[in-house]
C-alpha cells in the first residue's frame, strides 16, 4: 500500500467560472421564480410531413418546485389537450419523458423549468407528433448487438462468481433508463449516414452485457464489428445529459474500445499506431501518426501539407528520420512493448 | 510564482507557435516555467481506451515530475488537462492501481503521493495572476476586438471534472477576453466539439462538425475566434480551409491560441507570438484592425 496525500485543495474557482452568474443549479435555477410568475413556454409542434412544424407560445403559472413535465401537464389540461408529449412514471425511472429544453436533453420528470422554455423533440430520431420520437432504429440497433449472455461453454453453474472489479464497468450501465437523452446530445449521430457509429446509448446497452465477464467474446466481437466505435469523438455531450450519471465515454465506450482492439485488432488501428509512435518517441509526431494510418491516402491533401509546411507547422525530415524526444527512453520502458519504428 | 510546465505534444509540433508564445507571456506575467522535456505524451484519447494501466502511468508520471519538484502542474491543452486530472483522480481512488504505478515509477527514482496540484494557463491565469494583476498589466487594451470563444470538450466536461450541469455555462473565456478589453460574442459553438479525435483516421466528421460553428462565430460578428486548446485550432485554423469549402461559405476566421490573445493585449507582437504562422491570416485584427487601433490611442493617451 502506498501512503496517498489528501487531494490538494481543491482550487476549482476558475474551472466553474459562469456556474453563479448562469444559474448553474438547481438550486439555483429554482430560486429564480416565485409562485404564480409567468413562465414563457415554447413548443415545437409538428403533425405531419405535409403540414411541416412550427413553434407555439404558451404562458404557465410557476408553482414551486415546478417540473417541465408540470408544464406540459398543464399545458395539455389547461390550453391544448392536443399536445403530445410521452411520460408514464413521473420519477425518473422509465426513460419515456426525455425532451431538448433549451437546447439540452432532460427528463421532463426531473428538469426544474426556467423562466423562458424552448421544448423539443429529441434529435436524431424522426419524430411521430410534437414532442413524441420513433424509437424504432435506436431499439433495432440494439437488437443487432444480441445484448444478452448466452453461455457457450461450460461455466461453473449458477451462483456464478463474480467480483466487483470484474463487474465495475458493467454495473455503471446498468442504470441505463433508455431515455435517449445521449443519442440526442450526440454530434456525431447527428451526421447520419456519414458515419456507421451507433451512438451513446446504443453502445452503453451492449456495455451492459458486452462488459460482463460472462459475455460470450464471438458475440461481443460481431456487435462491435458493427458499431463503428472507433467514430466517437470524446466529446462527453453524452456524460453531460445523461439523467442517470453514467459515464458513457468513460465506462462504456473506452471499455468496449479495449475490447475491440483485443477481438477486431483492425479497428483499432489508430490507436495502436498511436501508442507505438509515443513508446518510439515518447511524444506523437503528427506527420508520422497520419502516415502511419492513413499510408498514401494522406497525399490527398497535400495542399494542405504544403501549406503546414510554409507556415513551419510541420517538420518531415523529423517525421522521416524518426526523431527521438527527450521522453522517448521512459516511453519505451513504460509502455512495455517493443518500441516498434515508424 | 513557479509553475512544471507541460505543453504537450501539439504545442511541440503543428502548434509549435502555442508553445513560443506561452513562453514569452509566462515572462511578462513574471511565471517562471519549468518546461517537463522528459514527460511523455499523455496519450490522448487512444491510450486511455486500449491500453489503460499505461496510460495512467504516463500521466502519473508527469505529476511525479512536477511534485519532484515542489510545483504546481500548468498545462496548454483541453486533453492532456483533463488526462491527468483523471489520472490524478483514478490514482486517488484505486490504491492498488496507485502502489502499481509507484512501483514502475520506482526504477527512475520517482514517487508520486497525490500532492500535484493541476492547472490549465486559462485557470491560471485567473486563479493565480487575478483580475487585478492583469489589468495592470495590460498595456495594449485590444479596444473593441469581438472575440468569439471556443472552449472546446475537455476543459469543461464531463460534468464529473467540472461540475457544470450544462456546459454551456462556463464564462471562464469571455471574462478574461472582456479583461483584456475585447468583446466577447455569444454564438452556438462555444462549447461544441473540434472532431479532433477522429481526425487522423477519417477528417470528415471534424470538417462536417465545425463548419457552422465557424459560420456561427462570423454571423455574430467574431473578428476571431479564441480557443485554449491546440487540438481545437487544429481543426478550426488548419482545416479551415476544407471546412469553408464543404460549407459553401468564405470563412476567412482567424483562430487564436489563448496565450497569443493575452500576449496582444501585453504589448508583444504578432510575430512574437506566432501569430503569423497561422494557415488563416490573422492580419485583420492587426495592423489597421481594432488591435492595432486600440495601441495607437493608448499611445496617444501616455503622450
Amino acid at each position: 500500500m502506498v501512503d496517498i496525500a489528501a487531494e490538494p485543495a481543491p482550487r476549482v474557482g476558475a474551472r466553474r467560472l459562469g456556474r453563479v452568474e448562469r444559474h448553474d443549479s438547481l438550486e439555483a435555477r429554482n430560486s429564480q421564480l416565485a409562485i404564480g410568475d409567468p413562465i414563457a413556454v415554447r413548443i415545437r409542434r409538428f403533425d405531419s410531413e405535409a403540414v411541416g412544424a412550427s413553434y407555439q407560445d404558451f404562458q404557465v403559472p410557476y408553482q414551486k418546485w415546478m417540473r417541465v413535465l408540470d408544464a406540459l401537464n398543464w399545458i395539455a389540461e389547461n390550453t391544448s389537450s392536443d399536445l403530445a408529449f410521452r411520460w408514464f412514471c413521473g420519477s425518473k425511472m422509465c426513460g419515456s419523458c426525455a425532451v431538448r429544453m433549451n437546447g439540452r436533453e432532460v427528463l421532463a420528470c426531473w428538469e426544474a423549468v426556467e423562466p423562458d422554455m424552448t421544448i423539443e423533440p429529441l434529435r436524431n430520431l424522426p419524430v411521430i407528433r410534437d414532442l413524441v420520437v420513433d424509437r424504432t432504429p435506436y431499439e433495432r440497433k440494439v437488437a443487432s448487438f444480441e445484448p444478452w449472455i448466452a453461455r457457450t461453454a461450460l461455466y461453473p453453474g449458477f451462483p456464478e462468481p463474480l467480483t466487483h472489479k470484474e463487474m465495475k464497468d458493467a454495473s455503471k450501465t446498468l442504470d441505463c433508463i433508455s431515455c435517449m437523452s445521449c443519442f440526442s446530445a450526440c454530434p456525431v449521430v447527428g451526421l447520419g449516414d456519414l458515419t456507421d457509429f451507433a451512438g451513446p446509448a446504443p453502445l452503453v446497452q451492449l456495455a451492459q452485457t458486452g462488459l460482463d465477464p460472462r459475455s460470450d467474446p464471438g458475440k461481443l466481437k460481431r456487435a462491435l464489428e458493427r458499431s463503428g466505435i472507433f467514430h466517437c469523438i470524446s466529446c462527453y455531450k453524452c456524460e453531460e445529459v445523461c439523467p442517470a450519471g453514467i459515464p458513457i465515454v468513460s465506462r462504456a465506450i473506452e471499455p468496449l474500445k479495449a475490447k475491440a482492439a483485443q477481438l477486431v485488432p483492425e479497428m483499432a488501428r489508430h490507436s495502436q499506431a498511436l501508442r507505438s509512435i509515443v513508446a518510439f518517441r515518447g511524444r506523437v509526431d503528427p506527420g508520422a501518426l497520419v502516415l502511419r494510418v492513413q499510408g498514401f491516402r494522406a497525399l490527398r491533401n497535400l495542399p494542405r501539407i504544403l501549406r503546414m509546411l510554409v507556415r513551419r507547422k510541420i517538420n518531415p525530415l523529423k517525421t522521416l528520420l524518426g526523431i527521438k524526444t527527450a521522453a522517448a527512453g521512459a516511453a519505451s520502458r513504460l509502455l512495455d512493448r517493443e518500441a516498434r519504428s515508424p | 510564482m513557479k509553475f512544471a510546465y507541460y505543453p504537450g505534444c501539439s504545442a511541440r509540433s503543428t502548434c509549435a507557435e502555442l508553445n513560443e508564445a506561452t513562453h514569452r507571456v509566462a515572462a511578462k506575467l513574471g511565471l517562471e516555467l519549468l518546461q517537463l522535456d522528459s514527460a511523455i505524451c499523455t496519450g490522448a484519447r487512444e491510450l486511455r481506451a486500449i491500453d489503460p494501466v499505461g496510460f495512467y502511468t504516463l500521466n502519473v508520471r508527469i505529476l511525479a515530475l512536477a511534485e519532484r519538484e515542489k510545483l504546481p502542474l500548468m498545462t496548454i491543452c483541453n486533453t492532456c488537462t483533463l488526462n491527468v486530472l483523471d489520472a490524478h483522480a483514478a490514482f486517488c481512488e484505486d490504491s492498488e492501481l496507485a502502489a502499481a504505478i509507484n512501483l514502475r515509477l520506482a526504477e527512475e527514482g520517482l514517487r508520486y503521493s497525490g500532492a500535484t496540484r493541476i492547472s490549465h494557463f486559462l485557470w491560471v491565469l485567473h486563479e493565480d495572476i487575478g483580475e487585478a494583476r492583469l489589468r495592470e498589466l495590460v498595456v495594449r487594451p485590444l479596444a473593441g476586438l469581438t472575440v468569439a470563444a471556443f472552449y472546446g470538450c475537455h476543459i469543461t466536461r464531463p460534468p464529473l471534472r467540472y461540475g457544470f450541469v450544462d456546459s454551456r455555462n462556463n464564462r471562464a473565456l469571455e471574462k478574461l477576453a472582456e479583461l483584456l478589453g475585447c468583446r466577447p460574442i455569444d454564438y452556438s459553438g462555444r462549447t461544441e466539439c473540434c472532431g479532433f479525435h477522429t481526425a487522423a483516421h477519417d477528417e470528415r466528421v471534424a470538417i462536417k462538425l465545425t463548419g457552422q460553428h465557424i459560420l456561427s462565430a462570423k454571423r455574430n460578428g467574431a473578428q476571431t475566434m479564441l480557443t485554449p486548446c491546440p487540438l481545437c485550432h487544429t481543426v478550426l485554423d488548419g482545416f479551415q480551409r476544407e471546412i469553408a469549402r464543404d460549407i459553401g461559405q468564405k470563412l476567412d476566421m482567424p483562430v487564436l491560441h489563448l496565450p497569443q490573445l493575452v500576449g496582444l493585449a501585453l504589448g508583444l507582437s504578432p510575430e512574437q507570438l506566432g501569430i503569423d504562422r497561422h494557415m488563416v491570416t490573422a492580419q485583420a485584427i492587426y495592423p489597421g484592425g481594432a488591435a492595432a487601433q486600440a495601441a495607437t490611442s493608448t499611445d496617444e493617451l501616455s503622450a
